[in-house]
């Protein structure tokens, strides 16, 4: 770090010092269960927009794909349309509206719940509590692997302590104070995130004389495309991989639209939709989510395409030469440090602890409530009690801990990729058709959550290279790491999962509309 | 057009500016409705 320590120590304890006072907050007006579940249901939308950008945003996002985007060039810029397009105006109008409405009249406090009481099931609040709790903590170890990291490299503490102690600083104030705990404070870490990303775009442009004169030079940069990136599609940093070529499937499937449709299922979003009084603080809050987006993916991944022209000009290489060890992930890093100002380079330092912490915390809650409250939970009161999904949120903590000592270093941006597809493919059809239609109908739900689950899962572990190569179960069972030939070993498992999913839905609901007889008490509404 | 020859690419910087500006659009026109639904039925 070209920083000195020093200083980003004494500004990362005062930043945990104002965390720590706003999760004391979050504890102190946390009185009844609403106020641990849903935040009371009456969060501002500056706080329900900054929170729900920061959720979304976490530090893969912005060093991850800022990496990839390094690699692969501004055709990344796809995934923010859809980050806005779908993640914002489509998430908060079209759906945020109606979870909000009838999560209210419901009286649901997590996903599950709003899918149960929808349904009026218990056995889809269970499968969407057991989806969440087998499939969130990857996702959270891959983000706690990623903070100690970035702990590990910015302040030289060994990498266990820096991971136990990142975990246990968030599970403080997620256990005790709750969702407004888990707001409040991402709220705040938003705002850092904010400042910093837009700090970093104004510097990069200056530093490489200005926007047209540095994507210029990007664009006539297309010759220094390695062999292999072109043997594979790639065309330039400037321009969109060859159609249909392995890259551009990569690009598009998984990267674009396994994440930008990802997003709109993810039950740590949806549960946010919940915590204002009314539609006008949804309204409200798309005004400050989109540009917040764009501010954060959309920085990311043309500063991350423009680190080739400042390496370049400065050291005669390409970003991936730059790359420490060839890993993407240290691009956007190595390029803060080699080409920004001291004080900067603490503040994007801070920015990125904050994408970290911010997404966290929420996924903590969210695994922790949907265990306490939707699995475990089967008998007994109705009502959500605060003392077991504390002791849920602890142990789901503890999990995910164990899980990331256990995980690869290198898994963040594929785990990610992997939690948003399997949410977008067992979820979104089942979600949207809850959400329109007057009386949603359990046979449909029901398959469209198995098939999607059960397509996704089979893509991952038997088609989708990646995965298949290094889960071994396609190789185990029939001897080969896929069993279907390219193109289709990078086609990403949503685009295969989401279809039959809708399409299981669709079905279901034409069986129940046409009078084929259900089984008994199933459509107990 | 700001240093960006492909139009696959361009496009995909306008929409993403285009949907930001819809963001701050929508927010705005709504900036006071929808305060009455708390006891709508749905």
């Amino acid at each position: 770090m070209a920083v000195d320590t020093g200083l980003f120590v004494a500004i990362t304890l005062a930043y945990l010092v104002i965390i720590i006072g706003l999760g004391y907050l979050g504890y102190r007006q946390t009185k009844e269960n609403d106020d641990y579940m849903v935040a009371g249901r009456k969060i501002h939308p500056v706080i329900l927009a900054l929170s729900y950008g920061a959720t979304f945003i976490s530090t893969s996002a912005i060093v991850g794909f800022g990496g990839v985007a390094a690699q692969l060039g501004m055709g990344l810029i796809w995934l923010t349309v859809l980050n806005i397009g779908l993640g914002i105006l489509i998430a908060f109008v079209v759906f945020g509206k109606r979870t909000r409405k009838i999560g209210s009249q419901l009286r649901a406090v997590t996903f599950p719940d709003l899918m149960g009481k929808c349904y009026g099931s218990s056995f889809m609040q269970y499968a969407a509590g057991l989806v969440i709790v087998v499939g969130m903590p990857l996702y959270t170890a891959a983000i706690l692997i990623g903070g100690a990291q970035f702990i590990t490299s910015t302040l030289q503490i060994p990498y266990n302590t820096s991971l136990i102690a990142f975990a246990a600083i968030v599970a403080l104030y997620v256990v005790l104070g709750g969702l407004i705990a888990v707001m409040y404070t991402d709220a705040l870490q938003g705002g850092i995130m904010l400042v910093g990303m837009t700090i970093l775009l104004a510097l990069t442009y200056i530093k490489l004389g200005g926007i047209v004169e540095a994507n210029t030079a990007l664009a006539g940069m297309s010759d220094l495309v390695p062999q292999a990136l072109a043997a594979g599609g790639m065309t330039g940093w400037a321009s969109m991989p060859a159609l249909g070529s392995p890259i551009w499937l990569t690009l598009v499937t998984t990267l674009v639209l396994g994440v930008g449709i990802g997003v709109l299922a993810q039950p740590q979003l949806v549960v946010r939709f919940m915590t204002v009084k009314d539609t006008r603080s949804l309204n409200r809050a798309v005004l400050v989510g989109g540009p917040f987006i764009l501010m954060m993916t959309g920085v990311a991944f043309t500063v991350g395409a423009l680190t080739n022209v400042y390496f370049y000009q400065t050291q005669g290489v390409i970003a991936l030469q730059a790359a420490t060890e060839g890993n993407v992930d240290t691009i956007i890093p190595n390029f803060i440090n080699a080409s920004m100002p001291d004080l900067f380079v603490v503040v994007f330092m801070l920015a990125l602890l904050a994408a970290a912490m911010s997404t966290l915390s929420s996924l903590f809650h969210t695994m922790g409530t949907s265990l306490g409250f939707d699995v475990v939970r089967r008998t007994g009161s109705e009502k959500a009690s605060m003392r077991p999904i504390r002791v849920a949120t602890v142990v789901m903590i503890a999990i995910s801990v164990v899980l990331a000592f256990i995980m690869p270093g290198s898994i963040i941006a594929r785990a990610t990729a992997m939690f948003m597809g399997l949410c977008a493919s067992a979820f979104l059809p089942t979600y949207a058709h809850a959400m329109y239609s007057s009386r949603p109908s359990l046979r449909a739900a029901k398959m469209s959550l198995i098939a999607g689950a059960v397509a996704w899962f089979a893509w991952t572990a038997f088609v989708h290279i990646k995965e298949s190569e290094a889960l071994g179960l396609s190789d185990f069972l029939f001897g080969v790491p896929a069993v279907l030939p390219m193109p289709w070993q990078v086609v990403d498992p949503l685009v295969i999962a989401l279809p039959l999913s809708a399409a299981a839905l669709l079905v279901g609901w034409v069986l129940d509309r046409y009078g084929v007889p259900v089984e008994k008490g199933a459509e107990a509404a | 057009m700001f240093g960006i020859d492909d139009p696959s690419i361009l496009v995909g910087y306008l929409l993403a500016l285009g949907f930001t500006l819809a963001c701050l659009v929508y927010g705005l026109l709504n900036w006071n409705n929808g305060v009455e639904e708390q006891r709508d039925g749905s």
